[in-house]
This record gives structure tokens, sequence and C-alpha cells, in this order.
């Protein structure tokens, strides 16, 4: 009978030693750090390092390691990763990855494992439409294309040419202004899709041309945008390319110099925002990059750090993952650089988005 | 009147052949002529076209400096690839391993370990991401020519092409030096037994080829203003179908077969969607596997 009581006692100290200790809480983070688009997932990580230093130097009485994984956004290395980060059972909630292919792969792991899924990018329509654990904080085509489209048109362009990316994201850029064009009495003259990484555009851009589009609506990155921009220049055309907040970049600037001016596109993010929030992230990130200023990306994952973080927070004491995703699907009007961001019933965030027109070397906010 | 913009997607084929046969070049040099498989040479391109942009950056010197230093970069690159990757297969002298196809082949996979190391040592140094070049250095100004446009990086390209055509043609067909590398690639344990220095002659190829293909990285950075660790990898695979539909062993060959790609490739543009037009690349590779196994100019057994 002693024995059994002792056992007990032991038992119950072991038990709350347990609590009394796991003050470290663990999260993961899948994203590509090597190969074609290392440059994006170095931008997450160092903006995660931000926001979690920020998080663990604030006096919490937990702190949260993130455990980085390479995906080399590639399927199937995602899905390996999700496999991995499931099986880790100290993991609670898992951030990434980077393009919505590699995400919505990654996401049928998490479905069957009951894992919260927050990517800072991935916007892909049918994303979160997988299962209630997948959350993203992005503006998605479906929100940006007809908002896009109304602006076009807005303009008086009435045939316009689509290009975009032969990628999951680059359908959903087509699919979702296609309709609004098209109810809003406008004509799709021309549609393709291109490979991501093309160097030579020229031949695509004569063929743009031919059909004498008003102006040309794209979907493509900055490094994509940029090799389409300098070669658009240098054919001497002078239709109006609009484009979505994919292209929101320093970094086309930079490259494309001033083939770039003249661009419109939108975006949920302004580094030159005066508010506090946005000005520190923006002075943290020149600190860690050289004096560069952070583009859209790194500010989304930034946000969805500090969102992912914040619901860790509210799960604590004892975060497990199903109260880590029931944390996150109350988030509401959490106060980011990229905007207030409220996730809905869907899990979708609804951002607000700016008109961007690229004057005099720099993206200035245009009201039309 | 032919349509002005068939006319333009030709100039534009030409254009991209022509910075395809700029890297087959070099490639050619090596894998078909010298007969070694060769896979690090994307990365010496892309070293090329990194020590021609790091040089802007630090010294801003004029254009010819770069291109100077981008071949010497790739001379050296080219030497320690042969000591690092080849030469270690080489220390068996016995007639049975000089005879030995897995001998030949195994530098398959050692050359493919240096290139992997080289990109993946590239994108710790620098980034993965785009570097960008003072736009004073790109050579991608508009000329107009008759109802097409072009620009100035055509010509330059164009030129070099040739250059290096004519240069290798000459150095294969009416040097002693060329005599050797034919040698060697013909019967190494032949060659070897008659006196010619193979190691030597190996190594010399090495450095000429990698030097054009460096060359030719820092030369296709100018022209697109895109440099970045990965940047081999799209342009090897062309220049080897471009090797392949040649005859492996036909320079010419190479450099006519780089250009069909390039003029087939912005022609089906027109046609199919872009997304398809690297289709037209491996079709044009089973085609010629399937039908011309010794490639189109491939058919004399010499190997030049």
């Amino acid at each position: 009978m002693t024995m059994r009581l002792f056992g007990l006692l032991a038992a119950a100290s072991v038990g709350l030693s347990g609590t009394a200790f796991a003050d470290t809480v663990k999260l993961g983070y899948q994203l590509p750090l090597t190969g074609e688009t290392a440059q994006y997932g170095q931008d997450f990580r160092k903006a995660a390092d931000i926001a979690l230093a920020e998080f663990n130097k604030s006096g919490k009485p937990f702190t949260v390691e993130i455990l980085f994984e390479d995906s080399r956004s590639d399927a199937k290395e995602g899905t390996t990763i999700a496999r991995k980060f499931v099986d880790n059972k100290e993991i609670v909630g898992v951030l990434g990855d980077f393009t919505s292919g590699v995400s919505m792969a990654a996401a049928q792991v998490y479905k069957d494992a009951g894992m919260p899924q927050l990517s800072q990018t991935a916007s892909h329509p049918d994303y979160t439409k997988i299962s209630k654990y997948q959350f993203r904080n992005i503006a998605t085509q479906a929100q940006e294309g007809p908002y896009n489209a109304k602006w076009m048109l807005s303009k008086g362009y009435k045939n316009i040419a689509i290009i975009a990316e032969q990628t999951d994201w680059g359908q959903s850029v087509g699919a979702g202004f296609t309709d609004t064009v098209k109810a809003g009495g406008g004509t799709i003259v021309f549609s393709e899709f291109f490979n991501r990484g093309l160097k030579d555009y020229r031949s695509l851009i004569s063929k743009i041309e031919r059909a004498k589009p008003d102006a040309i609506y794209t979907g493509f990155f900055y490094e994509d945008g940029a090799q389409f921009l300098k070669q658009v220049q240098q054919l001497g055309i002078k239709t109006p390319v609009y484009s979505t907040s994919a292209a929101y970049s320093p970094k086309l600037l930079e490259l494309a110099g001033d083939a770039a001016e003249g661009v419109h596109l939108t975006s949920n993010f302004l580094p030159t925002d005066p508010s506090a929030d946005v000005q520190h992230f923006v002075t943290e990130w020149k600190a860690k990059s050289d004096g560069a200023v952070p583009g859209q990306f790194p500010a989304q994952a930034y946000d969805a750090v500090r969102i992912m973080l914040a619901a860790v927070e509210k799960a604590y004491p004892n975060p497990t993952r199903e109260k880590v995703r029931d944390a996150l699907a109350e988030t509401k009007d959490f106060p980011g650089v990229t905007g207030k961001t409220t996730f809905g019933p869907d899990r979708e965030a609804q951002k607000e988005l700016v008109k961007v027109e690229v004057k005099g070397g720099a993206f200035v906010p245009v009201a039309d | 009147m032919i349509d002005p913009y068939y006319l333009q997607q030709l100039a534009i084929g030409l254009s991209l052949g022509m910075t395809y046969a700029l890297m087959a070049i070099g490639f050619t040099l090596i894998f078909g002529v010298l007969n070694v498989v060769n896979f690090a040479h994307g990365e010496i391109y892309t070293l090329g076209a990194f020590a021609g942009l790091v040089l802007i950056s630090a010294a801003a010197p004029p254009a010819v400096a770069v291109i100077f230093a981008a071949l010497a970069i790739g001379a050296l690159a080219g030497f320690s690839l042969e000591r690092l990757a080849f030469k270690p297969f080489r220390r068996f002298t016995d007639e049975a391993s000089l005879k030995s196809r897995a001998m030949r082949e195994s530098t398959l996979l050692s050359s493919l370990a240096v290139s992997i190391v080289v990109r993946e040592g590239l994108e710790i140094g620098f980034g993965s991401q785009m570097q960008s070049i003072p736009f004073a250095y790109l050579i991608n100004t508009p000329v107009r020519v008759g109802p097409v446009i072009l620009v100035t990086g055509d010509f330059i390209i164009f030129g070099v092409a040739a250059a290096m055509l004519v240069g290798l043609q000459y150095l294969l067909t009416r040097t002693r030096t060329g005599l050797a590398i034919r040698a060697v690639s013909n019967n190494p344990l032949g060659a070897k037994y008659v006196g010619i220095d193979t190691d030597r002659t190996i190594i010399v190829t090495f450095v000429v080829g990698s030097m054009m293909g460096a060359a030719a990285g820092i030369l296709t950075g100018l022209y697109y203003g895109a440099v970045f660790p990965a940047m081999g990898f799209i342009p090897g695979i062309k220049a080897f179908v471009a090797m392949v539909m040649g005859g492996l062993s036909s320079i010419p060959g190479a450099v006519i077969c780089a250009l069909i790609l390039g003029i087939a490739e912005s022609m089906a543009t027109t046609f199919v969607s872009s997304g398809w037009s690297d289709m037209v690349a491996y079709g044009f590779l089973i085609v010629t596997l399937i039908f011309f196994p010794n490639g189109l100019f491939g058919a004399r057994r010499e190997r030049v």
C-alpha cells in the first residue's frame, strides 16, 4: 500500500515537473533554403528569426523554438518534411511552405495528422479548402484577380492579354482575373503560361503584341518579371503592364532598372508606411541585410510567424495541435505590418490591397 | 513579302541559338572531341559569370578586362576540375583500366559531384537570388535592323562564337596540340604508346574548353543581365542536346544544331504555348537518337 502510494506520488511529481519545465514550445517551418527558389526561403527564415527573437525576449512564461526544414520547393520533399514534423510530438504548429504546389502537397499530411499549417504565401484558392487545419497570410488570386481586373477596366483597357507562370499559382492568376474582365465587358485577347525561370521572353512578347492588346496582365515573381520587363523595353513595346503583388519586391526595380518604369501592381505592404510597427520591422530587416529594404513576402512571413506565436501563447499552457488550431482560427484584427489580419470561417486572411505604380525608380501608391 | 513578325521571331531564334552555341563550343570540345564525360561545364559557365560580376562590383573595370578575368578564372577552374574529378581516375595505367568503359564513365559522377559542390558553394556565398549587374555593363541596347530589333549583345556573341569556332577548328586540324587531342580521344592507350603526353593534352583541352565556357557565362550574363548560381543548368542541357544532334565530336555540327534549336524554339512559340518550347529541345534529342544515332553531322569516323 505504501509502495503503491509512493509510486503514484512519484508518477504525479514526474507529471508535474514535466509541465513545469516544458517551457519550450516547438514549431516547424518548411521552406526552400536551397534550390532555385532559395532566395525566398532565406528571406522567410530571416523574417522568422526577427519575429522569434522579439517574442523570446519579451518575457513570456515560455520560449518558442522553430525547426527549419529545407523543402527545395519540391512537393516530394515537402511531404517528407510534413511527415517528419507530424512524427515529432513536440511540434504544435507548422509554417510554410513557399509555393502553393508544395504547401498543398504537404497539407494532405497535415490534414490527416491534425496539424495546424499557416503559409505566408500559398495563394492558390484550393489551399485552404483542403481541411480546417490550413491557414494563410496572403490575399488569394480570387481576391486580387477581380480587384486588378476592375482596376484595368476602369482605365479603359478592353482588350487584355494575360501571361502567367506555369504553376498552380499562375493558373489561379488567370482564373481569378478572366471572369471579372469578361463580366465587365472586356475581352481576353491572349492567354498563355510560361515556364518559371525562362530567360528569353522575346518570342512570347512578339506573340503577345501580334494580338494587339491594350494592356498586359502578368502573373510572375520578380526575377521573371525583371527579365520580361527588360525585354519588353528592348523590343520597343509601350503596352502598359499590370501585375500582382507577387512581383512587389525592391529586387524588381534593382534588376529591371528603368524598364520597370510605369508598371502597375497591387501590394499589401509598403515599407514606406510611417507606422511604428512597419518602421521597426524595416529597421530590423535592414540591419540584417546590408541595408536592403524588405519586399512584401518577407513582411508576410514576419506577420505569419507572429500570428502563429500569438496563437501558441493563447493555447499556453499545454498547447496542443488542436488548441493551436482553434487559437489560430480565432485570430481577429491581428495588427501586422501587412495590415490587420482576421481569419474568416474559410481560414482566409482578408487583406487590404494598395494600388502601386513604379515612378522614378520607386513603388509609389496611386489612387487609381 | 514576309510578315515582319516571322522575321522578328527568326532573329530572336538566331540570337537564342547563338547563346546556346557559345556554350556548346567548349562543352563539345571536352565532352565530344576529347571524349571525356564532363557534367560540370555548366558550373564553369556560372563561375565565369560570377568572376566577372565580382570584378565589376569591386573595381568597375572596362568590359574587356571583365572578359579576361572570366577567361582566367575559366582556365583555373578547368585545371582544378580536371585535377579533382578526372585525374584520380587515370592513376591506374594498366591496359585493362585504360580500356575500361567503367573507368572512363565514372567521371560522370565525379564531375557531377564537383558541379553540385560549386553550385551550392556559390549559393552559400552569394545567395541564390539573381545578382544585379550595373546597367552600363549590359550588352542589350536595342539595334534596329530593317524590320527587326536586335541588341548589341547579339553581334558581340556572334563575333565571339565565330572566333571560337574558327580558332578551335584551326587548333584541332592544323596544330600538333590539336593532333594530340584527337589522338588521345581516338585511343588513349595508343596515344600513350606513341609518346604523346596524355596528361598534358587532357589538361590543355580542359583549360581551353573551360575558358570558352567561362567566357560564354559572362557574355550571357551581361546579355540577359541575370547572374545566379543555377544559371548554368538549362544552357548545359541545350548545349548537350546540340552536341548530341551534331554528332558528339563535331564542333561545327554542334554550332549549327544550336542555331537550329534556337530557331525551332522561337518558331514553336508561335504555334504552341511557350510553356512547351523546352519540349522542342528534348524532342530533337529523342528524334536524333532514334533516327540518327551518329548525329546529323557525325557520319565521318574521324573525331573532329
